[in-house]
């Protein structure tokens, strides 16, 4: 196999890229369009820290060949905030402290989207499996899991005023 | 309502926006132009002697640019960590490393590195490098290692009287007569407990990059928590002057929790010395296995406690031994084992105490910096000989602690005062939030599934004197437009006081944080300052910033008096505005805000910062504030209340709740606070249930990924109910103590004393895994 040339969605744009059969998308992302706000933790898929939502799904950016993105719609953390300003996400991480050193923050909050993405009442279990396979080691998750269900309390007013996110 | 504008409140931290966005920069985001790509080349054995190494072939790969080893590394000696810089001068530094060594001590010691244009070239490169080894004799366990058949590690170092490879003094506290407090006692416990290998597993590896520009000066982004003694120590590895090194965080950490504490793990050194062989910048990012393998962990060992009581329970006597692991480079394996012992004769007050530690080497990963630093290790086997006293005794463990608990002002075996302590009632809100009343009354005969509650109480330090060096400086300069910016060498690990120290700021010059910023965590701009450890940060850096900002503040009043024509001490500052402190804001004809001159003349009395500074700046000065300290200590406290349930036919604990009550002195920012006392309590959940690395008989680590060492996930975290009870402390900034530490010093010793409590087993070794539960549960 050699070199190809694909195209994916990426946070809303269509983008075209030389991808070899060895690299994952984590690489392209980081190192190739310097899309850093991904993070490496593990490369192994065990810390969830460059989770991206990948057709709708939250997934390890480490573990998808970078192939496989031909024709995918990717979001990565970069493609969260809009011209309106930060996603209800990113406030509530704020606001409630759910930030410390920041380094699974990207990856998070990407998991915690692809579930408020489906689902804007989720339970303190659904919150909690959403982000089991997101490694936090500062935070003990308690402000996290604040954060998504404030985010959704959020994004549900939001929807009853018909507001757009 | 309270006292102060900015102190006090939880106020959003100044990084969220960027770490929620991905704008964020962290070391292992950076990338130069022409930048190169590292790798480490790992012993695969854990004691042999390099017999032969031949870089030949690796160096002839296209793309590789710069291949070090022990045959063209600098030879000079040094400890990795800060003790090399830091250590006090009554006590003899441990220096036992080379960059590369002829020698390797453990699975993972660096042999080689490799710079190339790509990552995948250089791991190439170390393919092809071939070493001849003869392999040395191995030991593993700190006792085993003292024996005199044991093999010596570094040679003629550590043989002491006590054993061998004993690295630096043997730490002895003696605190009055514990013979005659033993003899005098009713009842005496003796108990040893064994503690594991705790890793840090902070969510960025460690990592570097460093440039070399050409008059030779260095740069280093890294994600050290001490950039200034950092630098201090890459100078004396390379015998290049400190001031041509700057050693700076780009400005984010990815967690730090005591790991990057000097060069653990050597990333900068080894970026730093590819960079000055190939000229170009090279960055280097451990792998997670890397990381587990070659950078510091927490110290594993054995400690005994010997505990007498009067049969009222009052204590008489406490006699502690630690033998520690530090594995095979010293590290803080001197200093470690006085903060071990100390925190633990520091929480009781009894009148005759005894403290005897050492660490020892092993042929294992170096052992260092984990947040707690020792602690944790003495509070489990403390308090669970507490708990033994309080069964032997037939008295409640809460009645029991609170009988004994040390008070403010009495006098214990640390060379500053126990100053504050709300610890009786951080006792009485955990127990009130755990509901200790029911202690004892949930489990039926017969049932699989016991409960229990229990509960630890401990100390711990805000700042590291008088362990090590320790002094700290800040600049506070008012720019000609009003606005103030700070200086400071302390990073921000992730622990927030990139906001809390601003906070500090604002409240002294009664200032808007928006117009304070601040420059952190970089040794080009900042003064000299020993970092983010020790739960210092707020505590020390707060008190140099605070210093400062008084000093910028005084000179903005004496600048304003004259115009205002009474004393500057009889001026505030509040909000960016000067006014005389008896008078509410008083109006000027139009905006309410007047020019110095209407001042001069009486037609007004307040006026801005801004107006004052340009005032100022266009007659030639400036207002800098200049922050010199040397910090005290003060202890914080904490009690831990564990409510858990054992199922005896899996072994397996499930804590369901933990209530963490803390006196942080005054909380700067209450929710950051909250913060640092959750993640410390999930830290000490692993560390009780599940977090261990063990060593196979090749001397293996046989956990080395977060697939298989076992960190809490959001699905294993119980309820936790953070408390913060205030008090104020005389010697911190608007009152604070530390606060990052703490957290992770009790939570071990409550869970432990919960399952006892539920199954009537005690366990003198965790971490408590389900294996260990089971076994002990059913033999």
């Amino acid at each position: 196999m050699t070199n190809q040339t694909i195209s994916f969605s990426l946070n809303g744009e269509i983008v075209e890229i030389a991808v070899s059969p060895s690299e994952m998308l984590l690489d392209i992302l980081r190192e190739k369009m310097h899309l850093t706000g991904t993070k490496r933790g593990c490369g192994k898929g065990e810390c969830g820290a460059c989770t991206i939502i990948f057709n709708g799904k939250a997934m390890n950016a480490c573990l998808i060949p970078a192939m496989r993105a031909k024709g995918a719609d990717i979001q990565t953390i970069e493609g969260v905030e809009s011209a309106h300003g930060l996603h209800p996400l990113q406030q509530s991480f704020i606001e409630t402290g759910a930030v410390q050193c920041g380094f699974c923050t990207p990856g998070m909050i990407m998991s915690a989207k692809a579930l408020l993405d489906k689902n804007k009442s989720p339970s303190k279990d659904q919150i909690r499996e959403a982000v089991s396979g997101n490694i936090c080691r500062c935070t003990g998750y308690v402000k996290i899991e604040e954060a998504v269900e404030d985010a959704a309390v959020r994004l549900r007013a939001s929807a009853v005023k018909g507001g757009d996110l | 309502m309270s006292q102060f504008e900015y102190v006090g409140k939880s106020v959003l931290r100044r990084d969220g926006v960027d770490k929620t966005t991905g704008r964020g920069l962290f070391t292992t985001d950076m990338f130069l132009p022409g930048m190169l790509f590292a790798k480490v080349l790992r012993s695969p054995h854990p004691h042999a002697r390099i017999v032969s190494i031949d870089t030949s072939e690796a160096e002839k790969l296209p793309g590789v640019k710069a291949v070090m080893s022990h045959k063209n590394g600098p030879k000079n000696l040094f400890n990795a960590s800060v003790p090399m810089f830091l250590t006090i001068p009554q006590l003899e530094r441990v220096l036992d490393q080379y960059l590369f060594d002829d020698v390797v001590r453990y699975v993972g010691d660096e042999v080689a590195a490799v710079a190339a244009t790509s990552e995948a070239i250089a791991a190439k490169a170390l393919e092809l490098i071939k070493v001849e080894y003869e392999i040395l004799p191995a030991v593993f366990d700190p006792l085993e290692a003292m024996k005199p058949e044991a093999p010596e590690l570094h040679a003629g170092k550590g043989c002491t009287p006590e054993g061998k490879n004993i690295p630096g003094e043997i730490v002895k506290i003696p605190y009055h007569d514990v013979e005659k407090g033993l003899a005098e006692s009713d009842v005496i416990i003796e108990e040893t407990y064994k503690l594991p290998v705790q890793k840090q597993v902070q969510m960025e590896t460690q990592a570097a990059v460093a440039q070399v520009d050409g008059n030779g000066d260095v740069t280093v982004w890294s994600t050290s928590q001490t950039p200034h003694p950092s630098r201090a120590i890459l100078g004396k590895i390379f015998n290049i002057a400190a001031s041509k090194i700057r050693v700076l965080a780009p400005p984010y950490v990815g967690g730090g929790f005591g790991v990057r504490i000097g060069l653990s793990a050597k990333a900068e050194p080894i970026a730093m010395g590819l960079a000055l062989l190939a000229k170009k910048p090279v960055k280097l990012v451990y792998t997670r296995k890397e990381d587990f393998i070659a950078s510091d962990t927490r110290h594993p060992g054995y400690i005994t406690i010997k505990l007498g009581a009067k049969k009222d329970g009052t204590f008489q006597a406490l006699d502690m031994k630690s033998v520690l692991g530090t594995g095979a480079y010293c590290s803080f394996g001197a200093e470690l084992p006085g903060v071990c012992g100390a925190m633990t004769l520091a929480i009781y007050r009894i009148p005759h105490q005894r403290y005897h530690g050492h660490s020892v080497y092993t042929n294992t990963t170096s052992c260092g910096a984990m947040r707690g630093f020792g602690n944790p290790q003495g509070n489990y086997a403390m308090e669970q000989t507490v708990d033994l006293m309080a069964e032997k005794l037939g008295i409640d463990p809460l009645e029991l602690r609170r009988k004994n608990i040390m008070k403010a002002g009495e006098p214990w075996c640390l060379p500053y005062a126990c100053g504050t302590t709300e610890l009786a009632e951080c006792m009485r809100q955990g127990a009130e939030s755990i509901g200790w009343d029911r202690r004892g009354t949930f489990n039926k005969p017969g049932s699989t599934t016991l409960r229990g509650l229990g509960m630890a109480v401990g100390t711990h330090v805000s700042n590291a004197w008088p362990f090590c060096v320790d002094y700290d400086n800040a600049y506070v300069t008012i720019q000609p437009d009003g606005s103030a910016h700070v200086a400071s060498g302390v990073p921000d690990i992730g622990t927030g006081t990139s906001t809390s120290l601003v906070q500090i700021a604002a409240e002294t010059l009664g200032l808007d944080m928006e117009h304070i910023s601040l420059t952190y965590g970089d040794t080009l701009g900042t003064p000299f300052d020993i970092g983010s450890h020790a739960s210092r940060t707020c505590y020390a850096a707060g008190t140099a910033i605070k210093a400062a900002a008084e000093d910028a503040r005084r000179q903005v009043l004496e600048y304003a008096a004259g115009f205002f024509n009474i004393a500057p001490e009889h001026l505030q500052i509040h909000k960016g505005v000067i006014t005389p402190v008896t008078s509410s804001m008083d109006e000027c004809s139009g905006s309410g805000l007047c020019q110095l001159e209407e001042v001069k003349e009486g037609k007004g009395n307040t006026v801005t910062l801004e107006e004052l500074s340009y005032h100022a700046h266009v007659r030639n000065k400036q207002f800098i504030g200049v922050g010199r300290i040397v910090p005290p200590n003060a202890p914080p406290w904490h009690a831990c209340f564990a409510d858990v349930e054992v199922d005896t036919r899996t072994g397996q604990v499930r804590v369901i709740k933990l209530a963490a009550a803390h006196d942080v002195g005054r909380a700067i920012n209450p929710m950051i606070v909250e913060g640092q006392i959750e993640g410390g309590a999930a830290q000490g959940i692993g560390y009780a249930l599940s977090e261990e690395i063990t060593y196979n008989d090749k001397g293996r680590q046989q956990q080395y990924s977060m697939h298989n060492y076992m960190l809490p996930t959001a699905e294993d975290m119980p309820e936790i109910h953070s408390i913060i009870v205030e008090s104020s402390d005389p010697t911190g900034p608007f009152g604070a103590k530390g606060a990052g530490e703490c957290s992770l010093v009790c939570p071990a010793s409550a869970i432990a004393n919960a399952v006892a409590n539920a199954t009537g087993h005690r366990f003198k070794e965790i971490p408590m895994t389900p294996e260990r539960v089971f076994k002990a549960l059913n033999s």
